[in-house]
């Protein structure tokens, strides 16, 4: 069986950084993945039954191996730790003796009892920076709160404002609507690495630390320019929050986004769409009154979307300067040429042994390129090599 | 709240020459100067950052008074145009740590700031350059805004509800690539403090909307058709958002686990011994039915305090928050996530606050609100680069400075 045991290449950003990962939260797993992909060596403590994700959706077939899971986990070992047993507290002892960082999702009540209490870690590993990620975080008066991905794009503010524009025209009666899969377990994910790795770069002055990180924060932080908005006098509301023209059309075959924010944009755009007598209306080159009359604009450009594929539009917008893109399924992004080009996918072996495309990471390293790829590591791969 | 120094964060020490614009780049340097990172904005009154202007097309029509994410940061002038300018500019970046930029790909080359210019004057710069599309490949020049890169990366197809259009991203999209691109900055950092070495991170907006949809593409990868769930989750019933007694008052609902099924049921008065309903399995088969019932038993509810009955009994659940909400919140305040600022110029208002509590380093979170187009430069230009008030004058009557 093969493991993700080569000796980390000291080329990479984190090389030599030890991450121990306790997770059974995207958040959690995330900030595993990410520092994982970075060069670290990320090891998952386990518990006997597995972590919950490895069965989380979706599924590669009915009862079959978990995308997520695989899309999480790649390029990090897999330890089982049994923390409701003495031997299992030593082991998590012995392997953060050797720690860096520490990723926990914990629930706070159930630390005490599984030895992960933050004073008792940062008596015993004064060096460790112990990062926890909840979905409220673990203080304030809601510190024992759960929730899932639906209830935490909703508690940081960003779902209530879903979908805008063309969806809400079309469904203005139904319920607000998530982004797709894990948005806000990705932001806690992402914000915790950010912290850790700062709390990291200030160890040789203050030593390790006790970092709270939340995914309700993490959600809000993104979402903080509606913030700002209502301190300038305005809530902002799904039904509302649009762009006045421009947006989501459907051509021929498929959709498209197009948006012009810029004032010298509009004359593309009118361009684009072939000089029809009503944009020549010279009302039209204020961008107040354009403001005004978005709808009318946008009926415009919808008939005229309607009668064109997306190639031609994209190809016509580019050469125009029009901003424009086709919203773009997931096979198309596995199979871009953008992507090709920048070798966004790795391969991987899921546990089942199949190789697929993995993506390695939103970002670059220029001057020493991340590897990515790996295996999905199978429960417990690290305890078994170490017993044959 | 007035010094934008921060000796006790977890970055104090590290500063950065900041030449982002726009939204995703601002927020990453925002966040980095959160955590105590010197700051220095560079920009001019030529070309001011965007919300030192009115934006008609978010109906705003003058200059905003507060910017959430330029606080904390230092301003300083510079006319990029001239030769001089670019000279002061490089002579900042090797003082210091990081230069972070959100140009189209080619500008900073162009102005004689790309990356290979300015190593040979900082020989160990984390540079940092954000895009739309990333540094190379074929689309490297297209420019776009949050909602091309989720259409372009595959996240906005997967969002919307599953009879409808896909949906449109907003600042969301352009801020979580400002969190990818701290972060990946940071881990450059450690790698420069293990190897003295340069290093350019590139990042591209697009990509982070794939990151968000890595499950889909692994299916998509090997030849499968990725379901586009809306508010349903494939794996748990019941899961959505359910209209109650108040108008535009939604209660989300996540059950986990049989247990949690019956306990739901049990607040609801419901038959938790309806066999349809007993396994995760039969709830997502029957997950129409299931859907129904639910409506009606919330359709007369209180939300909030619904929501907090279930949390009680360990159900997730949580209203449909909009930022009156938010800003009311105890707990939201406790953490510091969200926090009061005010200014001379500025009357009190809410700001989000603190990425995260720290036990040890202090200081983390907004120090001082939006600088002043170019308020910083008696310390950059004279502290960090010693130039004496003659010398700044001579380069402003000669529009270096602008």
């Amino acid at each position: 069986m093969p493991f993700n045991d080569s000796p980390p290449s000291s080329a990479l950003p984190l090389s030599g950084c030890r991450v121990l990962e306790r997770s059974s939260t995207v958040a959690a797993a995330y900030a595993g993945r990410l520092l994982a992909t970075l060069g670290a060596q990320v090891v998952m403590l386990e518990p006997p039954g597995g972590s919950p994700l490895r069965r989380a959706a979706p599924l590669l077939d009915e009862g079959g191996e978990s995308a997520l899971f695989a899309y999480l986990a790649v390029g990090k070992r897999s330890m089982v730790c049994d923390l409701a047993d003495a031997e299992g507290r030593a082991l998590l002892d012995q392997e953060l003796e050797h720690a860096d960082i520490l990723i926990d999702d914990t629930p706070v009540g159930a630390r005490d009892a599984l030895g992960l209490a933050p004073d008792r870690l940062s008596m015993r590993f004064p060096h460790l920076v112990h990062v926890s990620v909840l979905p409220f975080g673990a203080s304030g008066p809601k510190a024992d709160w759960d929730a899932a991905e639906l209830n935490l794009i909703h508690a940081g503010g960003e779902g209530y404002l879903l979908p805008n524009g063309l969806s809400n025209e079309l469904f203005p009666d139904r319920p607000p609507l998530k982004i797709y899969g894990h948005f806000s377990g990705y932001q806690g994910g992402a914000m915790a690495v950010l912290c850790a790795l700062s709390a990291w770069w200030a160890v040789p002055q203050c030593g390790g630390q006790y970092v709270d990180v939340s995914v309700q924060d993490a959600v809000l932080s993104v979402g903080a320019f509606a913030l700002q908005r209502l301190g300038d006098g305005s809530l902002e509301h799904r039904a509302t929050r649009r762009f006045r023209y421009g947006g989501v059309f459907e051509a021929q075959d498929g959709f498209i986004e197009l948006l012009t924010l810029e004032d010298r944009q509009w004359s593309s755009l009118v361009a684009l769409l072939g000089s029809p007598d009503w944009a020549r209306d010279a009302g039209l080159l204020d961008p107040l009154e354009r403001s005004r009359r978005g709808s009318e604009i946008n009926e415009h450009i919808r008939a005229w979307m309607a009668a064109h594929t997306v190639e031609d539009i994209v190809r016509w917008a580019q050469e125009l300067g029009v901003p424009a893109g086709k919203y773009r399924t997931p096979a198309e992004v596995v199979h871009g040429e953008q992507e090709r080009a920048r070798g966004l996918f790795a391969s991987a072996s899921l546990q089942n042994g199949q190789q697929t495309e993995m993506l390695v990471a939103p970002f670059q390293f220029r001057c020493t390129p991340l590897a990515g790829g790996g295996c999905v590591p199978a429960l417990g791969e690290m305890t078994q090599e170490v017993s044959v | 709240m007035n010094s934008p120094r921060a000796p006790r964060a977890p970055l104090a020490g590290v500063r950065i020459a900041d030449f982002t614009i726009h939204a995703a780049g601002p927020f990453c340097t925002h966040l980095l100067s959160q955590l105590g990172a010197e700051c220095i904005k560079i920009e001019s009154r030529t070309r001011p950052d965007a919300f030192r202007k009115p934006h008609a097309v978010y109906g705003r029509m003058s200059a905003a008074t507060f910017d959430q994410v330029s606080a904390n940061k230092l301003s300083v002038r510079l006319n990029l145009k001239q030769p001089e300018a670019i000279v002061l500019a490089k002579r900042i970046v090797s003082a210091s740590d990081i230069a972070a930029e959100s140009f189209r790909p080619g500008v900073m080359k162009r102005l004689g700031l790309g990356f290979e210019d300015l190593k040979q004057v900082k020989d160990d710069l984390v540079f940092l350059s954000l895009s739309s599309c990333g540094q190379t490949g074929p689309d490297s020049h297209f420019a776009g805004y949050a909602p091309l890169f989720g259409a372009w990366g595959g996240l906005g197809w997967m969002s919307g509800y599953n009879d409808g259009p896909p949906v449109e991203m907003r600042h969301v999209m352009d801020h979580s690539a400002g969190i990818h691109a701290a972060l990946a900055t940071m881990a450059a950092l450690h790698q420069r403090q293990r190897t003295g070495s340069a290093q350019h991170v590139d990042l591209a907006a697009r990509e982070v909307a794939s990151a968000m949809i890595g499950d889909a593409l692994v299916l998509a990868s090997l030849g499968l058709t990725p379901e586009r769930p809306g508010n349903a989750d494939l794996g748990m019933a019941p899961h959505g958002v359910y209209a109650t007694a108040h108008e535009d008052r939604w209660l989300t609902l996540a059950v986990r686990s049989d247990a949690e099924w019956r306990r739901l049921a049990q607040v609801l008065g419901l038959n938790a011994d309806d066999m349809r309903f007993a396994s995760t399995a039969g709830r997502l088969r029957h997950r129409e039915a299931l859907d129904a019932l639910l409506i009606t038993c919330f359709a007369d509810c209180n939300a909030d305090e619904m929501a907090a009955t279930l949390q009680q009994v360990g159900v997730c659940a949580h209203v449909s928050w909009n930022m009156e909400d938010i800003a009311a919140d105890p707990h939201l305040r406790a953490r510091g996530a969200v926090t009061q600022v005010s200014a001379p110029d500025i009357p009190e208002r809410l700001a989000v606050g603190a990425p995260a509590r720290f036990s040890r380093t202090g200081d983390v979170g907004i120090r001082r609100l939006t600088p002043t187009l170019g308020q910083d430069e008696e310390y950059v230009f004279g502290e960090l680069l010693g130039l004496n008030a003659e010398q700044r004058a001579d380069l402003e009557a000669r529009e270096v400075i602008l």
